[in-house]
């Protein structure tokens, strides 16, 4: 028996394992990998390769390598050696040329492009264009600023060439700096981290969230609960009006928002004309910026606790209201110790599903304040967005926005573990009704 | 506290449930509302506790006029029909709702919960839900919640129904004792009669909305005003038979009993009327031999009860100490009391 009903339990379940698998799982696991990497724009998401450029050598001069070893590098030599001739032979140099250039200066090493050019000049085979001249020259080049090596040894070998007397660890060291591609790495969190503007985002958020949510329930309740003693009809008017901001597609609300508030708009009009401070409400200053936002949010959440709680409220026997009246309790105890008692359930499930919405969501408040003013309504989700997705840099580093969404998940997980404690949602669901 | 109803009318969305109801309850005075299903007994209930409010006339508590004055002023206190209990609330939080939401005091609460929990017998059940009671424990608690703070009127709507039969005996005097003891107006719903007759100083019979009666149970029963009220009281019920006056006596034509009609009433020769006969005034003692088929016998241990078929096919019942010489089938002809007969016209009212 208990044998069948597990299995009639999971095959209940499938649909929603595949689901979590499908939607849950799968996309945390790669938010993981790629919170471990320095994944962004510049390196790509495939592999990368190895490249000197002028800045890495600037930061490697900062980071203390040698100063010997980095003017070294940044610098071209032209060197006559069995190597450089072998190469120009591959490359199509004039055979007859060639044999005058190792025997006339074979083991010489020049600096300078002008003088090793000169030298050829004064050869009797030289060709006769100044440009296969040139090719010839930049055969002889040996220099590993901005060359594109294929692996770290060759890329090795190169440096070496170039400055023989560098020691092996610090070659080591300039060719890992020189790798163009993505790595691993936890440096994404140590900054994140060690940075101040992220305690500043996570107490944006946290102020955000807090106080959006609890404006939600709130209003959510008020309405609800309004509406409830209200007659039939001008209940479900009231509450037809209270669920436009949910039904409502997000762009056209928020623009709604912005005729309402911004130069202009129905508010700005209606201050000027009583006297009172107008001005660009959603942009223009700190305290309505995120009086706007928690609007903006809390209404969308307080349409949809409104419906929950709603159906909950129709759901309590009447006679209990009955009774409680007769006992004695006034409408405020009514609420207090029937009512609400009875909505436990939907209050619960409006706490957990929108505190994980609204830390996961950034749309709102992308298209009114934008963050803004300065960065003072930035929120983590929206800050992880702008530094993955939307940068104005144009360099979107994939793998900072995957660590940033990765602690969001953890955050979300582990508030939901604590809700589920807390509001004893184990008893809510505990024995079924009917025994198999 | 006297209650009095002047005129009360109850309408559910344009349907007249009571038209203009008089009813007047006296101080400390238990009062049973009898009546078949629907008649309006809950109704009459929830507007005297103000849940419902009144469509016309008064509500008097004494001298007060309650019509407006809502449910929390009142200090009713209700058991209701399917008792109402809170679900999330444990059984002392039931009974402590009505102190808990006037103030009082933790230990006040805990002492008269406790009280009222043993008058109740249910001082072991505090911790429970009340989804882990039976029935008959749902109703112990609603009543004490009811009866904890002591309400100036208490209203009960079959407060018993789902008690054992034992609980109910001692329930019963539990209530009676409780109200008389408090001194508390009451008004109790029943369908059970017994139940009315034995714990209640009135009883009103109430049909279609009306009060047809109101009377101490024993003149209710000897002098009922109507045949619905002749009908309604005593089990086994009245048996009725159809007749019409005859030289002053009555006559049922279809089985030739004669009686004769009752000493100061006069009434035209071929007046149509119903003679309705209890159960007790057939079988073993009279004046008026009637003759019949025994159709059905039960025995109820120390009487019998026993239908009996008269010729024309019209049924008189007969309640008799135990005896075991007469079975279904049986011709017999047993003695019908006529002095205890009560007479009604064709329209209902006692002669
Ligand atoms: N809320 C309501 N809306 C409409 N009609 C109602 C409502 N409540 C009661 N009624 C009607 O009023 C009449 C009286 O109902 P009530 O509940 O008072 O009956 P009752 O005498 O208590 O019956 P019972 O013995 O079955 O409990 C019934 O016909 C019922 O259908
Ligand atoms: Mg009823």
């Amino acid at each position: 028996m208990p044998a069948r009903s597990y299995l009639t339990g999971l095959a209940f379940l499938s649909p929603a394992l595949f689901v979590l698998i499908g939607f849950f799982f799968l996309p945390v696991v790669l938010t993981a990998v790629f919170a471990f990497t320095n994944m962004s724009t510049s390196t790509g998401i495939s592999g990368g390769s190895y490249v000197i450029t002028g800045n890495l050598l600037g930061s490697l001069k900062a980071q203390g390598v040698a100063p010997t070893v980095v003017d070294a590098l940044s610098q071209a030599s032209f060197v006559v050696d069995e190597q450089s001739i072998a190469k120009a032979q591959a490359a199509g140099t004039d055979a007859q040329f060639l044999a005058e250039i190792e025997q006339q200066l074979s083991g010489k090493a020049f600096s300078e492009e002008r003088a090793f050019e000169r030298e050829l000049k004064s050869l009797r085979y030289r060709p006769r264009s100044i440009r296969d001249l040139k090719l010839a020259v930049d055969q002889f080049e040996l220099s590993v600023l901005n060359t594109r090596f294929a692996s770290a040894a060759e890329a090795r070998e190169a440096v070496s060439e170039l400055v023989p007397s560098a020691p092996a660890d610090v070659v080591d060291e300039i060719v890992d700096a020189s790798y163009t591609g993505w790595r691993w790495t936890t440096s994404n969190f140590t900054r994140l981290v060690s940075s101040s503007d992220t305690w500043r985002l996570v107490g944006n958020t946290i102020f955000y969230v807090a106080v959006t949510l609890s404006f939600t329930v709130f209003v959510g309740l008020f309405l609800a609960v309004t509406t409830f003693y209200l007659p039939a009809g001008a209940a479900s008017a009231f509450s037809m009006l209270w669920l436009l901001p949910r039904i409502t597609p997000v762009v056209l609300y928020t623009v709604m928002w912005k005729w309402f508030t911004w130069e202009g708009g129905f508010v700005y009009t209606a201050a000027q004309a009583l006297g009172l401070p107008a001005f660009n409400y959603m942009k223009g200053s700190v305290p309505t910026a995120w009086t706007i936002v928690i609007m903006v949010n809390g209404f969308i959440g307080a349409a949809f606790a409104m419906i929950l709680f709603s159906g909950a409220l129709k759901a309590i026997p009447v006679q209990q209201l009955w009774a409680s009246e007769a006992d004695g309790a006034s409408r405020w105890q009514q609420i207090r110790f029937i009512i609400l008692p009875h909505l436990r359930w939907p209050i619960l499930f409006v706490v957990s599903y929108q505190t994980l919405s609204l830390l996961s969501s950034y749309q709102e408040i992308w298209l009114t304040t934008n963050g803004g003013p300065g960065r003072t309504t930035t929120v983590w989700a929206l800050e992880s967005f702008n530094t993955a997705l939307n940068s104005y840099t144009g360099n979107l580093q994939y793998g900072l926005g995957a660590a940033m969404a990765l602690i969001l998940v953890i955050v979300g997980v582990a508030l939901s573990i604590l809700y589920l404690r807390l509001f004893r949602f184990d008893e809510l669901l505990s024995r079924p009704k009917i025994e198999f | 506290m006297q209650i009095v109803l002047k005129d009360f009318t109850k309408t559910f969305d344009g349907n007249t449930v009571i038209d203009r109801m008089n009813l007047t309850v006296r101080d400390g005075e238990m009062l049973a509302l009898l009546g078949p299903s629907g008649c309006g007994k809950s109704t009459t209930l929830f507007a005297i506790c103000g849940i419902h409010r009144v469509n016309g006339g008064q509500i008097l508590f004494g001298e007060r006029d309650v019509s407006n004055m809502p449910s929390q002023q009142r200090n009713v206190g209700v058991v209701f029909q399917n008792y109402a209990l809170y679900p999330h609330m444990s059984v002392f939080d039931n009974i402590a709702f009505p102190l808990k939401v006037r103030n009082d005091s933790k230990a006040d609460i805990a002492r008269d919960v406790r009280t009222i929990a043993e008058l109740t017998h249910i001082a072991e059940l505090l911790g429970r839900r009340p989804g882990q009671l039976s029935g008959g424990q749902q109703q112990r608690v609603a009543l004490a919640r009811a009866l904890v703070r002591k309400p100036d009127v208490l209203l009960l709507d079959e407060p018993l129904a789902n008690l054992d039969a034992k609980l109910r005996l001692e329930m019963r005097s539990e209530i009676r004792r409780i109200q008389l003891e408090t001194g508390i107006t009451a008004i109790l719903v029943t369908h059970d009669q017994v139940e009315a007759m034995s714990m209640c100083d009135r009883i009103a019979i109430m049909k279609g909305g009306q009060i047809l009666q109101i009377d101490a149970p024993k003149d209710m029963y000897h002098n009922p005003r109507t045949s619905f009220v002749a009908g309604f009281l005593g089990n086994p019920p009245i048996s009725f038979l159809d007749g019409r006056t005859m030289d002053g006596r009555f006559l049922d034509e279809g089985t030739g009993v004669t009686l004769p009609l009752p000493a100061g009433v006069t009434v035209a020769n071929g007046t149509g009327l119903t003679v309705g006969i209890r159960p007790e005034h057939f079988g073993h003692a009279g004046d008026v031999p009637v003759r019949g088929k025994v159709v059905f016998a039960e025995t109820q241990g120390r009487e019998n009860l026993y239908d009996v078929a008269l010729p024309n096919g019209a049924l008189l019942r007969s309640v008799q100490p135990a005896r075991d010489d007469v079975r279904p089938g049986d011709e017999v002809s047993w003695q019908l009391n006529s002095a205890a007969a009560l007479f009604f016209t064709e329209d209902g009212r006692r002669l």
